[in-house]
């Protein structure tokens, strides 16, 4: 029963895979190596940065802090998963309309955990954003134009009708 | 490098544990993770608990108690509408340990087990009266969280034994309840001084003071002055001091001493009056 | 809030004073391709969004083992011998090096000094600095055999302090050996010193002196990109991939280092994920360089967070000043006293401390002044850039000394600045027919204070501050650019400019698209391949919109030229009757496209019109800094704020930055970056400082556990980052440079907001809400 690899199965962005990963290997590493998926990226190693934020089950966790085997069964959404057809999805335009991108580093996780955010609550006052993105580290300073951009998905399209409810 | 094993009941765990006594646990693994990771947790296997069925997640009333289940996490005890409403205390502790990824995998018990002198939920279990349900191969027994934490990174779990659950009782009259710490910055922070503090409707006051010793400490007062919210300050003041006495704080790269010290009492007031507070509004709400 | 195609800024608000010359080309001003002034949408930004940026550590090479270094828990130790069969038999492994298997004597770098070498030798001189390099298949085994190396060791007293590297009893960091026969210093642990000054200050009069002290901690950079390494021979040469600022530089050390041809040395410099001034120069390029010949395939290092700590930080400074000021607040002299502490290596450290340190005396008025500095040695990692380059550190010990005078001589402290500060023109170093204040720099002080309200009351416990600072911008440059106009009117801008979050990509793009009225979208710029990209000196002291924005700007008009004489050429008309705006062609007797001309005149085989150019600041020997500065960035920070007073606990209420710019070319980009600026400047002010353990020299908060730096929840509830814009800038479009002016003040403002609120004097960084709750006690105790 202990083992040293496992098999298992992760659905990443919609897509079935089946992989042999030894044990010890983080989600991070299986998603950025075996994959192929960069956008992910690896930076304190010990869950404070948000770099590394993934949806796991629809909840966004530091990947880097999970092994890719406790993960076997679940559904894994990352960065390379959002928008449809190579069009962003409105999270993603959003980020860019409200200028809150400079170097990058810190946006896929910046981006996931206000995906996390937005599918937990249409709408999300200011300091419920700034709440749910405190464990992304941005050492470029853009809070707040990232705050502005997640407030400005928040109040679009796709609400009327729950308005109407 | 480690085996990784996943069992799915309590009796394969168990005999996993037997098999390999230097086996570590892994419930959320933002603990046991870092610390494997830094070289400070050597083990050859990780037994991975969330599939074990005795250990499921969730929260349920339980002969006059609330149950949290091992495999809990944190975001589900800050969001419980029963442990918002009667345990607030322990939703503002919750709600400060780490990030919220982190407490998406978090559990609460594993943060118990876990045994951090300077745990954000340990004071609110502390003052709250909290109970632990061990398992063990042969045994199952009950022991009060203010006896379960031996020392830093420590418990009285036995070989082979894990926790299966935490109860925290429900009063029969309202209380209140309130948690404060001190951290370096606004933002996602480990404490250089936490602490918890509940009222009770007889007039009992708890304080239970982290990061200032080896082991969370709970203190009780119960001549009722300090529910009284008419006692003189200057009273107040000497009965905390009294109270903070037990502390025993450490200077290191978070804070030094003196000022853990200081803002214990600081902390400690302002908690008070929070609580004292809360079971005025209770006791109105009826 | 919108800021997309839009002319304001995101939150600040951009405006122009009337007044400043026009420098801009007459450009016929049409939608198509003018976004100058505007805040196009960020090139690469799409690609940011998405997750498809490639960074460093995102690269993939064919065949590539791994490295992993071998540090030692102590700052300096005797190294004996080092043990490395166990390592050796690690499955995976495939070589295990120390300092004894490189060619002897092992190789030292550094852009100052030649002091670094490849691996330590004989000692260690700080905690990180690695004894031996494992390299192996999978990044596993390679830290499986780290473990493994046993390198027998004897810790020795460390130089940790700057009164310890200053005190003659303390051991040596850098053997005599090393140092030039003539070196005046050559057996202490000062590295270097410097007199800068002016007038007789022993001379000068004062109504009144006022003398004190000010230290800043080191801090650390924390991008949040760890740096990333990769290596592998190329045909007679070698490719070198780096998170590196300076592309040619690190071209320059590697060719220097395997003696070849700068012609077999690429560099690829991907987009780093944040560079603050850590990544501007080689760690362990050199190193991966040798090691890639040696075994004949590619290798890649990527740090940890941690080992970037132990790699990158800013000196540690202790500054003395002692002022003569008049009764009305007028500054006298100035006798300033300044000890950096730099690190057992150069790096850039030293520059850091004479640089910001010339200008000691600030953006002001000063008869007599007579600075001092030292640059110490010591075990601690190697000091280098950090945004600011010191001028934070020099800000923060004369603007707290502004507001001593104030409080000594009871003047109103937005009074005392507005009444020194240099006018246009003014010198503000004296008698060196250095550059003189290029900036209305009051207009910067006026807005600061009406936008936090200087004057209008406040409620008990909160308080204002503010404060100003100044940076000289690059003193010498050499930026070279590319522009290809293809033949469907479409262009790439080749440049070597690294865009590190600053935005570079886009200014570049806008100012081709402005030029040759190509709309943004068909400019695209290839940058970080020194076989790609001519020349750039480096991308540092916010200097590239100056530099390299003129580069581009000049290709540009090269392009036009060629353009119009192609017009000529085809049409048969004179080239004066040729003008070109917009990407139109207007001739006398009709308007074409430019592609239409293309195709005219290079007919169904093609072609292209190439355009290139340059811009040099050439170096001044007799100069101190080695150059005029090009311009003086200069902000004016104003920040409101409570302190609770029983947990010492800061509240950040308000803040504002006003930043003389010149022209924003991006208003956007600028807000953001003076913004991200001012946060990091918020970092070092109260929580980030690194701590070194007093006997070994550890650094006990390493990793971001303890090194705190600010979340969404530590900024300000109010903040705002304005422009000045006279075009008065030697940059396009009267542009300067900036990205450095948003922190340069924003530790003496919100220690003059603490002062004004608590009514305590706070004199070392950072402001930790334990530093403040002791003043208070000592104060009411």
């Amino acid at each position: 029963m202990a083992a040293e690899t496992m098999a298992v199965t992760l659905v990443v962005n919609g897509r079935t895979r089946a992989l042999e990963v030894a044990v010890h290997r983080t989600l991070l590493d299986v998603l950025r190596d075996e994959l192929g998926l960069t956008g992910s990226k690896e930076c304190c190693a010990e869950g404070e940065c948000g770099a590394c934020t993934v949806l796991v089950d629809g909840d966004g966790i530091n990947a880097c802090l999970v092994l890719a085997v406790e993960a076997d069964g679940s559904s894994v959404t990352t960065i390379e998963g959002l928008g449809v057809d190579g069009r962003l999805s409105r999270l993603q335009d959003a980020f860019l309309a409200a200028g809150g991108v400079q170097c990058g580093f810190c946006i896929p996780g910046m981006v996931m955990s206000a995906e996390a955010l937005l599918a937990r609550q249409a709408r999300a006052t200011p300091a419920e954003i700034r709440e749910a993105l405190s464990g992304n580290l941005c050492r470029c300073g853009g809070y707040n134009q990232i705050c502005a951009a997640v407030a400005a998905a928040c109040s679009g399209e796709g609400h009327e009708a729950e308005e109407e409810r | 490098m480690f085996a990784y094993a996943r069992p799915e009941g309590l009796s394969e765990t168990f005999a996993l544990l037997d098999a390999e006594p230097e086996a570590r646990l892994l419930a959320g693994g933002t603990d046991l993770l870092v610390g494997v990771r830094k070289g400070n947790v050597i083990s050859p296997l990780l037994i991975d608990l969330k599939r074990v069925a005795e250990l499921a997640s969730g929260i349920s009333e339980v002969d006059g108690a609330l149950r949290i289940g091992a495999n809990t996490v944190l975001t589900e005890v800050i969001n419980d509408r029963r442990v918002q409403e009667t345990y607030p205390a322990l939703v503002a502790a919750a709600r400060v340990v780490g990030s919220i990824q982190i407490r998406n995998r978090a559990t609460l018990v594993g943060n118990l087990c876990n045994a951090s002198p300077a745990a954000d939920t340990a004071p609110p279990l502390l003052v709250f009266g909290a109970i632990l349900e061990l398992a063990g191969p042969d045994s199952r027994r009950r022991v009060s969280f203010a006896d379960f934490v031996t020392g830093p990174g420590r418990t009285l779990l036995e070989r082979g034994e894990l926790v299966t659950a935490v109860e925290l009782p429900l009063p029969a009259d309202p209380v209140g309840s309130a948690f404060q710490r001190m951290t370096r910055r606004r933002g996602v922070d480990l404490a250089t001084v936490n602490l918890a503090c509940a009222v009770t409707s007889g007039g009992v006051t708890r304080f239970a003071f982290g990061a200032v010793g080896p082991r969370a400490i709970v203190v009780a007062d119960g001549t009722g002055m300090l529910a009284d919210s008419k006692t003189d300050p200057v009273e107040v003041d000497a009965l905390i001091r009294r109270m903070t006495a037990e502390a025993t704080p450490i200077s290191n790269v978070r804070a030094s001493r003196e000022y853990r010290q200081a803002m214990l009492l600081v902390l400690s007031r302002r908690a008070l009056e929070s609580a004292r507070e809360r079971l005025a509004e209770a006791r109105r709400g009826g | 809030m919108s800021a997309g195609g839009a002319e304001a800024g995101p939150d600040g608000r951009s405006e122009k004073i009337a007044g400043g010359r026009p420098r801009a080309e007459e450009l016929a001003r049409d939608a198509r391709g003018a976004t100058i002034g505007t805040s196009a949408q960020r090139v690469g930004g799409f690609e940011r969004v998405t997750g498809s940026q490639r960074f460093v550590a995102d690269l993939r090479l064919d065949e590539v083992l791994h490295v992993k270094l071998v540090h030692l828990e102590c700052a300096r130790a005797r190294i004996g011998h080092v043990d490395t069969t166990e390592a050796a038999r690690v499955p995976g492994v495939r070589m295990v090096v120390t300092a004894a298997d490189l060619p002897q004597p092992v190789a030292r770098f550094g852009p100052g000094y030649r002091d670094r070498p490849l691996l330590a030798t004989g000692e260690t001189k700080y905690h990180g600095e690695p004894v031996a390099a494992v390299v192996a298949d999978t990044v596993d085994s390679a830290s499986e055999a780290v473990r493994l190396v046993h390198v027998e060791h004897e810790q020795l007293p460390a130089v940790l302090t700057i009164a310890a590297a200053r005190d003659e009893r303390s051991p040596l960091v850098r053997e005599p050996g090393l140092r030039a026969a003539d070196d005046p210093h050559r057996d202490t642990n000062t590295l270097t010193e410097w007199r800068f000054g002016w007038g007789d200050v022993p001379a000068a009069h004062a109504d009144h002196v006022v003398e004190q002290r000010y230290t800043a901690a080191s801090t650390t950079h924390f991008a949040i990109e760890p740096h990333g390494f990769l290596a592998a021979p190329d045909g007679a040469g070698i490719a070198v991939w780096s998170s590196i600022q300076h592309p040619y530089v690190l071209q320059r050390l590697i060719a220097d280092t395997l003696e070849l041809p700068l012609a077999r040395v690429r560099v690829f410099a991907p987009d780093p994920g944040g560079g603050f001034g850590g990544k501007q120069h080689a760690k362990y390029e050199p190193l991966l360089a040798v090691l890639t010949m040696r075994i004949g395939r590619p290798l890649r290092l990527v740090l940890t967070l941690e080992e970037t700590f132990q790699a990158v930080r800013s000196p540690t400074f202790e500054i003395g000043i002692r002022s003569g000021f008049m009764r009305d607040g007028t500054i006298a002299f100035q006798d300033i006293e300044i000890d950096g502490l730099l690190g057992a290596y150069a790096d850039i450290g030293h520059r850091v401390i004479s640089k910001s340190s010339y200008l000691a005396c600030g953006p002001y008025r000063v008869p007599d002044a007579r600075i001092h500095v030292r640059a110490l040695l010591s075990h601690t990692p190697p000091a280098t850039a950090l945004r600011g380059f010191g001028s934070p550190q020099m800000a923060w010990a004369f603007e707290s000394q502004m507001d001593e005078a104030a409080r000594q001589l009871g003047l109103d402290r937005l009074e005392i600045r507005v009444r020194n500060l240099a006018h246009r023109g003014e010198e503000i170093v004296r008698g060196a027919g250095d550059t003189p204040a290029d900036g209305d720099w009051a207009e910067s002080v006026r807005r600061a204070a009406d936008w936090i309200g200087w004057g209008d009351p406040l409620p008990d416990g909160h308080g204002r501050g503010i404060a100003v600072g100044i940076k000289s911008s690059a003193t010498t440059g050499a930026s070279y650019a590319i522009v290809r106009l293809l033949h469907d009117g479409s262009a790439i801008v080749l440049a070597g400019t690294s865009d590190m979050g600053q935005g570079a990509r886009t200014v570049l793009a806008q100012i081709a698209g402005q030029e040759l009225g190509v709309p943004i979208e068909r400019v695209s710029v290839v940058m970080g391949d020194t076989s790609a990209a001519p020349y750039d000196m480096q991308t540092s002291a916010s200097r590239s919109t100056v530099f390299m924005g003129t580069a581009v700007l000049n290709a540009c008009r090269e392009i036009r030229g060629k353009l119009r004489a192609m017009a000529s050429d085809t049409y048969g008309v004179e080239e004066d009757c040729v003008a070109i705006a917009d990407g139109t062609i207007h001739l006398p007797d009709r308007e074409i496209d430019v592609a239409e001309l293309m195709a005219d005149a290079l007919g169904p085989m093609h072609g292209e019109v190439i355009g290139t150019g340059s811009r040099r600041g050439d170096h001044v020997p007799e100069h101190p800094l080695g150059g005029h500065a090009a311009f003086y960035e200069f902000s004016c920070t104003a920040s409101e704020v409570a302190v609770d007073r029983e947990t010492g606990e800061v509240e950040l209420l308000r803040h504002v930055t006003v930043s003389d710019v010149g022209k924003a070319l991006n208003p956007a980009h600028v807000a953001m970056q003076d913004e991200g600026a001012a946060i990091m400047g918020l970092g070092q002010t109260l929580m980030e400082q690194l701590i070194f353990d007093e006997t070994t020299g550890r650094i006990q908060n390493l990793g971001a556990l303890d090194y705190r730096i600010p979340t969404t929840k530590d900024v300000p509830l109010e903040m705002a980052s304005l422009v000045v814009e006279n075009e008065d800038g030697p940059g396009p479009y009267g542009a300067k440079g900036t990205g450095e002016s948003g922190l340069l003040s924003t530790a003496p403002a919100v220690a003059s907001a603490v002062h004004d609120a608590a009514g305590v004097v706070i004199r070392d960084l950072p402001l930790t809400p334990e530093r403040i709750w002791r003043a208070l006690q000592e104060r009411d105790g």
